[in-house]
């Protein structure tokens, strides 16, 4: 696949995670597009985070 | 009061599908179990959600990993990519699957191949729930 930019790929991965996880988890549209947006943002806001802390502090 | 604690007492009614052929359907087809059971749109969610992420791990070149008693994460990797259901016994019948480590996405594909057979599980799960009346 094409596709090599990492924060495109972790994108693409959260969203999957976040549409069945918010799906799973509640029941009504508007209840699992919530925990979607949630999961998808929580997701992405935590990779970003520890990317940052990796970067001021390596491994 | 008499009726409620006898109703409390009363054990809750037998599923009316087989709790098997919702474990079977909705492993074999992610979102199979749901179909059956009347949630479409749930099941037609994860039909199309787990199985993209399937393709899309095996296309960055993820691997389908081995059973291998004596490497127990591979083996756990094994365990989840099988949990894939249909989508793994069709690509490892046809030979896909056998990831490229040196490849800059290898990683990734691991990641959403094994992620797409573990919210599989979960599916059956929520699955069970709505066979037993849970949900």
């Amino acid at each position: 696949m094409s596709i090599q930019s990492h924060i495109l790929l972790m994108a693409v991965f959260a969203f999957f995670v976040a549409v069945v996880g918010g799906v799973l988890l509640k029941d009504t549209a508007r209840q699992q597009a919530r925990a979607g947006a949630e999961t998808f943002g929580g997701l992405m806001a935590g990779a970003i985070i520890l990317g940052w802390i990796l970067y001021v502090f390596p491994l | 009061m008499a009726a409620r604690s006898t109703a409390k007492r009363s054990t809750p009614a037998a599923p009316a599908k087989p709790l098997w052929l919702v474990y079977l359907l909705g492993w074999l087809v992610p979102g199979g179990g749901h179909l059956w059971l009347g949630r479409t749109t749930k099941g037609f969610v994860f039909l199309v959600a787990l199985p993209a992420m399937f393709v899309i791990g095996l296309a960055l070149e993820g691997r389908l990993f081995p059973f291998a008693p004596s490497e127990p994460l591979v083996a756990l990797a094994a365990v989840a990519d099988v949990a894939s259901g249909l989508p793994y016994l069709i690509a490892h019948s046809l030979g896909y699957g056998a990831g490229r480590a040196v490849a800059l996405t290898y990683d990734y594909g691991n990641a959403f191949l094994i992620t797409a057979g573990l919210l599989n599980a979960l599916v059956i799960v929520d699955a069970h729930d709505i066979a037993l009346g849970r949900k």
